[in-house]
């Protein structure tokens, strides 16, 4: 048990990375009324787009001097925001050609697509830069120790924690201070009546992928950071934890999902002080089919 | 028949056929609306009253016949096009966003403004105070009546010239019911043009300068509301006695 403080630390870090993937899996869901399951190799795909501009930064001889404590630097933070801009404008391409035409066929067939789209993904990543793994950052990282509570964290571990508070706060303050993000909002809840209301419903689906598309290859990235290398599996090995996150939460809430996030990211790390690591998805599995069980709308959820 | 080119009216319903898909639902209804006027249609369960409010507002495409409003025909003409020409549309049910306050539920209404209509919140809850004492609930924890409130404010933000209500008494207790009829006669008063379909009619003919009955998708009687309402043949079909 003496354990607990810092599985509890690596719960929040695991949880920060799957609420920022789970913010878009929901306002999906919500707005545009499917599940995504491209969604985790959209998160792939931005770490891909990260790695690739970053090697571009890289031979242009833009340097990469550790800003302080942190094992990377400045044109690695440079591809990480240009990475969030591709990523968001290549899910608003993947939606004028993939998506927009089937808006009218229905829930089902958009999930089918997504599901196409994903293995689509998977393989464009792998045709690109192979199935090896490549390196973020090549060094190994001290970890330092907090005194006192006996827990061990390391800068860049701080750094995914800051980055996820700071998009969080963000996106709240979008959506409840905007007129867009009023607009999400009531698109999420009813979005016909948004369009007799006369709100531009495009312009709502528009910035949904925008914000999904940045938010999923934050999560890609960081997911980077922590483990230090990329694989084209790495989106599709997080999409049940973060499906479960955002079922545990609330389908549709925003904020539900990262609520989720944290319990899910919690209670995966926590276990393994009890049973084996290789069972931590089943964990998540477990606490999504129960809470389908006991209450299929979420912790958040609301009756539609 | 054809009506007159260059009528005064502000919506005619020029016999449509419409309905959901391959069923049928209105034959040849045909529907006058004035400037300022407060026009009810009433009519039994099924009579086609909301499929009526649904072609007029752009929602279902009729087969046949057609609509204008102010001038133009607005047939075929999709819901965001129409709000833009000054006709806003209440739904039944869920005519609200719940997860937005009262006061963001109207800021929606006026979404495709781009100037400051913080004046025009103030009109609407000068209309609605009680709404302004709750402007930052939200509307899901509301109750029916003040969730149609805020339905019938979110369609006024925009200054429409119509607005079409559907059953906006509906569910509501007798009291809430006869609060939400003397706002609609209010909100008539600013001079706003009001179509109302209720099956409950009695006191949405009171206030209505005239009324429609419809029954199996076809027009059946027209008259003032007053008349209606003392029609016995209507009264005992339509108007439960």
């Amino acid at each position: 048990m003496s354990r607990l403080p810092q599985l509890i630390v690596y719960g929040i870090i695991s949880g920060s990375i799957i609420s920022l993937g789970g913010i878009g899996v929901s306002l999906t869901y919500s707005i545009l009324g499917f599940s995504n399951f491209a969604h985790g190799d959209i998160m792939a795909l931005g770490a891909y787009i990260c790695f690739g501009v970053f090697v571009l930064f890289t031979g242009l001889g833009i340097g990469n001097t550790p800003i302080g404590p942190l094992s990377f630097g400045f044109s690695f933070v440079l591809s990480f925001v240009s990475a969030l801009a591709l990523t968001a404008l290549a899910t608003v391409v993947i939606d004028r050609i993939l998506f927009k035409r089937l808006r009218k066929a229905g829930s089902i067939i958009l999930m089918m697509a997504s599901i196409g789209l994903a293995l689509g993904l998977r393989n464009i990543l792998q045709f690109f830069w192979g199935p090896q793994p490549h390196y973020y950052i090549e060094k190994i990282q001290v970890a330092s120790v907090i005194p006192g509570l006996g827990i061990r964290i390391k800068p860049d571990q701080i750094f995914i924690i800051i980055t996820t508070v700071a998009l969080v706060v963000l996106v709240h303050c979008f959506l409840q201070y905007t007129k867009m993000g009023k607009a999400m909002r009531a698109s999420a809840d009813n979005i016909a009546l948004a369009r007799v209301t006369g709100i531009n419903t495009d312009r709502v689906i528009l910035w949904t992928w925008v914000i999904g598309g940045a938010l999923a290859a934050t999560a890609g990235i960081l997911t980077g950071i922590e483990n230090k290398f990329i694989t084209p599996e790495l989106g599709w090995q997080m999409l049940l934890s973060v499906f479960a996150a955002v079922i545990l939460g609330g389908l549709g809430n925003p904020y539900g999902a990262i609520l989720g996030g944290m319990i899910i990211g919690l209670s995966e790390e926590v276990s393994t002080a009890f049973i084996s690591t290789g069972y931590k998805p089943a964990v998540a599995f477990a606490i999504m089919i129960i809470m389908l069980l006991v209450k299929p709308t979420g912790l958040l959820g609301r009756r539609k | 028949m054809p009506t007159l080119e260059g009528s005064m009216s502000l919506l005619t319903v020029d016999e449509i056929t419409g309905g959901y898909g391959d069923m049928e639902v209105l034959h040849e209804v045909s529907v006058e609306l004035d400037t300022g006027e407060i026009v009810t249609v009433i009519g039994p369960n099924g009579a086609g009253k909301s499929t009526l409010m649904k072609t007029i507002f752009g929602l279902l495409q009729p087969t046949g016949g057609e609509i204008r409003f102010d001038g133009k025909s607005i047939t075929g003409l999709a819901p965001d096009k129409i709000v833009r020409l000054g006709m806003a549309y209440v739904p039944q049910v869920e005519n609200v966003f719940p997860s937005l306050t009262a006061q963001e539920n109207l800021e929606m209404g006026a979404f495709i403004l781009s100037h400051n209509y913080s004046d025009r919140i103030d009109d609407i809850y000068e209309l609605f105070p009680l709404l302004k004492a709750r402007r930052r609930q939200r509307v899901g924890k509301m109750s029916g009546g003040e969730r149609q409130m805020v339905a019938m404010g979110r369609a006024l933000m925009l200054n429409p010239k119509l607005i079409l209500l559907d059953e906006p008494s509906a569910a509501l207790a007798p009291n809430l019911a006869a609060m939400i009829f003397d706002r609609i006669a209010a909100i008539n008063q600013t001079g706003v043009a009001i179509l109302i379909v209720e099956q409950n009619a009695k006191e949405s003919l009171k206030l209505s300068d005239r009324g429609y009955v419809l029954a199996g998708g076809r027009n059946r009687f027209e008259d003032t509301g007053k008349n209606l309402l003392m029609n016995k043949e209507i009264g005992e079909l339509y108007l439960g006695g």
